[in-house]
């Protein structure tokens, strides 16, 4: 009996000690899980975004794919710690009529202080709202890379004269400056060389983009040796394009430079196709880009030909990667890239990876050199590269020089890239109805 | 010969656009303010008929423009009725229902420019050396049957004739047993499909947006205003001149100014005619 109570005592002590040292394993391992946990914090991407509107919701696509893939793979290797990225989308509803642009900045404030954004990738896309949401960056030291809208050449330069200021400023994406004064006069001198086209007719939105854009354009046809016949200014909701479509007609234009960016754009391209408009039309019209497009207008938009600023906004093969981009873009939204605010988001994403790993730190200061030594070659378009003062991507017409931008035309419902040669999937088309 | 031509079809737009809100507030002296929303609803409606159910596009239009015509019976039914007689109530309530109906469609998804519905007929016709498409000479042919039908409607049936009643003196025509609630809803009823009835001829010439709803509320206005509110051969003759000097500020000024030519036109008549060409409302304070 007594030896059983030894026998027993002993037991105890052995199931003691065992629970013990499994607790004090268990504890050890949640401690060490734990601290992993707190070594891979996530890194914290702020997407301010007009989330009811396409540039929006395709700009989030962009990044999520990205940072989907990025993930994928382990994450962000910050000294020698792979990080998750985490995103935080707010609506700045930036691009709906009467929203003041205090409601976008509000929008970043709180991305920056509410949900501790590490960094802010996305918009706002309006320039207006862009640009002032400049001066928070710089309060905060935060910084931004901008890859939707922000049209103006203006932003890069405000970067430039007060680069202190505004160094935590990045741009991805093309903008006016670039369509109108580098891939525009490429596009026309290969109309007038191959179909002796000289006579140009402008139809352009009244917002303020849209009228610079027709009114820099005026100006500089005539430079390359173009004549302008007429110029008609249409109030957004404009319903009837007909008059201007009739003048630019009768008065024998071959070329019509559009940059309306309403739905309209619709009506305009059903009347120029049932008018039999021997004008070739060419521009931007952010409507027009989509691709159901084709439908919408009964297929009044054949000819139609329109700058996406960044090549991949369309499909094409001018790296391995954009290749790779368009068929991970359909596999995960289920159609392809549309609009013109794809290609860049997702690509701003890798850009601000590469640039942290190298950096080695979430720190601005030590982020920003980083970012302006950005070399990327073979991204979704072509060579990613900064200007180290205006901060602004370089574009060229080589790929292996610089961004790309691109130009396609309406075909058969189908949108086909034609310029520049690199990223060309097909040829211009002229319509039937306009005589060489 | 182009500014003669497609003055009457600009015109015809703004008089289907009008019609049906002057012809509710001449009967029930209600400003239905969800007029705009009513007519984008019934794209929006017609188009999920068509592609979503593939139903035929005739019927597809028709069902349309009975669940509006519904839908705006309702409207008086539900809201206005208890703020009858309050006239900043019922614009704030019609409004609100209105803001409602665009919202609610941009919460379904209806955002975005990826939604149409198609011509009815494909093809264009020379008038001179004026090409004019045939969806537009459909415009205003509509335009020119729902006058002459509301003519017809308002004089030679029992519930026209009613509805006149209602509209030339309330109280009387109460006391002939008329409902004047029966009469508001059968008005609102009409009076939305009207605005449907613009939709779905108009919405082909480009695409549904949501935001258009504003414009057109604009535009009904702005003729009403200057017609005189409540008359609708009022409405057809503002709709003229304000379309036919729309054109000409296209033609000669510069088309950027053309919506300024509306606004213009409702200051000038609110300062020279407060109740407009054919309005009677202010007839004899004006006098005064």
């Amino acid at each position: 009996m007594g030896n059983l109570n030894e026998k027993e005592g002993v037991m105890k002590k052995k199931i003691f000690g065992l629970t013990v040292a499994l607790t004090l394993t268990a504890v050890g391992a949640l401690g060490g899980f734990a601290n992993q946990a707190a070594a891979a914090d996530p890194i914290v991407l702020g997407v301010p975004s007009a989330r009811a509107f396409a540039e929006g919701a395709m700009t989030e696509r962009g990044i999520i794919l990205a940072l989907e893939e990025i993930n994928a793979k382990g994450g962000v290797n910050v000294g020698g710690v792979k990080r998750p990225l985490k995103v935080e989308i707010m609506d700045t509803r930036d691009l709906e009529a009467g929203v003041p642009v205090a409601e976008a900045l509000l929008v970043v404030e709180r991305l920056i202080l509410d949900k501790k954004a590490n960094f802010i990738v996305g918009g706002p896309i309006r320039t207006e709202a862009y640009n002032a949401a400049m001066d928070l960056f710089s309060k905060y030291k935060t910084i931004s890379l901008v890859n939707t809208g922000v049209y103006s050449p203006g932003t890069a330069q405000r970067i430039a004269e007060n680069y202190e200021k505004y160094k935590y400023s990045f741009r991805l994406t093309g903008h006016v400056g670039i369509e109108i004064g580098m891939d525009l006069p490429a596009l026309l001198k290969g109309l007038k060389e191959d179909y002796g086209f000289d006579k140009a007719y402008i139809m352009v939105q009244d917002v303020a983009h849209a009228r610079a854009s027709g009114d820099i354009v005026e100006k500089l046809l005539p430079k390359w040796g173009w004549q302008v016949l007429g110029k008609k200014v249409y109030p957004t909701g404009t319903t009837d394009f007909s008059l201007g479509l009739l003048d630019a007609k009768k008065q024998g234009a071959q070329f019509l430079w559009v940059w309306i960016d309403m739905p309209e754009v619709g009506i305009l391209m059903r009347q120029w196709a049932d008018l039999k408009v021997p004008a070739l039309p060419m521009g931007y019209a952010r409507t027009a880009q989509d691709p159901g497009f084709w439908e919408q207008t009964e297929g009044g938009c054949a000819y139609l030909v329109l700058a996406v600023l960044n090549a991949g906004n369309v499909p094409t093969k001018v790296t391995p990667w954009a290749e790779r981009f368009n068929e991970a873009w359909v596999k995960r939204w289920g159609n392809e890239p549309t609009g013109y605010s794809c290609s860049a988001p997702y690509m701003t994403v890798y850009v601000l990876k590469d640039a942290i790993e190298r950096a080695n730190s979430l720190d601005s200061e030590a982020v920003i050199p980083a970012l302006e030594k950005t070399d990327i070659k073979g991204g979704v378009y072509g060579r990613i590269r900064f200007n180290p003062k205006s901060h602004d991507i370089i574009r060229k017409h080589d790929p292996n020089e610089g961004a790309l931008g691109a130009w396609f035309q309406w075909q058969n419902g189908k949108r086909v890239a034609i310029f520049p040669k690199a990223v060309a999937t097909g040829s211009l088309q002229i319509p039937p109805w306009l005589k060489r | 010969m182009d500014v003669l031509v497609y003055g009457l079809v600009n015109s015809a737009i703004l008089a289907l656009m009008a019609v049906g809100f002057t012809l509710v507030y001449g009967i029930s002296r209600l400003a239905n303010f969800a007029h705009g929303a009513l007519y984008v609803l019934t794209g929006f409606v017609t188009w999920i008929f068509l592609r979503t159910l593939g139903l035929n596009y005739a019927l597809a239009i028709l069902a349309a423009l009975f669940i509006t015509a519904m839908i705006g019976a309702l409207i008086y039914h539900a809201f206005l009725v208890r703020v009858r007689s309050l006239e900043a109530s019922e614009i704030i309530g019609s409004f609100a229902v209105g803001l409602v109906i665009m919202e609610a469609l941009r919460w379904r998804g209806f955002i975005g420019h990826g939604f149409a519905i198609p011509k009815f007929v494909k093809g264009t016709l020379s008038i001179g050396w004026v090409m004019v498409d045939l969806q537009r000479i459909i415009i205003i042919g509509i335009g020119l049957l729902i006058v002459i039908c509301l003519w017809l409607f308002t004089h030679y049936t029992k519930i026209g004739l009613a509805l006149r009643a209602i509209a030339q003196d309330e109280q009387a025509a109460m006391m002939l047993g008329m409902d004047s609630d029966r009469m508001a809803t059968i008005s609102l009823a009409v009076g939305s499909a009207l605005a449907g009835v613009a939709a779905v001829v108009i919405l082909p010439l480009g695409n549904l947006t949501v935001e258009s709803g504003y414009q057109v509320l604009i535009y009904a206005v702005a003729v009403c205003i200057v017609g005189g509110l409540g008359s609708w051969p009022g409405a057809v003759v503002a709709a003229f001149l304000l379309g036919y000097a729309q054109i000409l500020t296209d033609k000669f000024g510069g088309s950027h100014y053309q919506a300024v030519v509306a606004m213009a036109a409702i200051i000038i008549t609110l300062i020279l005619r407060p109740s407009g060409l054919f309005g009677k409302q202010k007839e004899l304070e004006e006098r005064v």
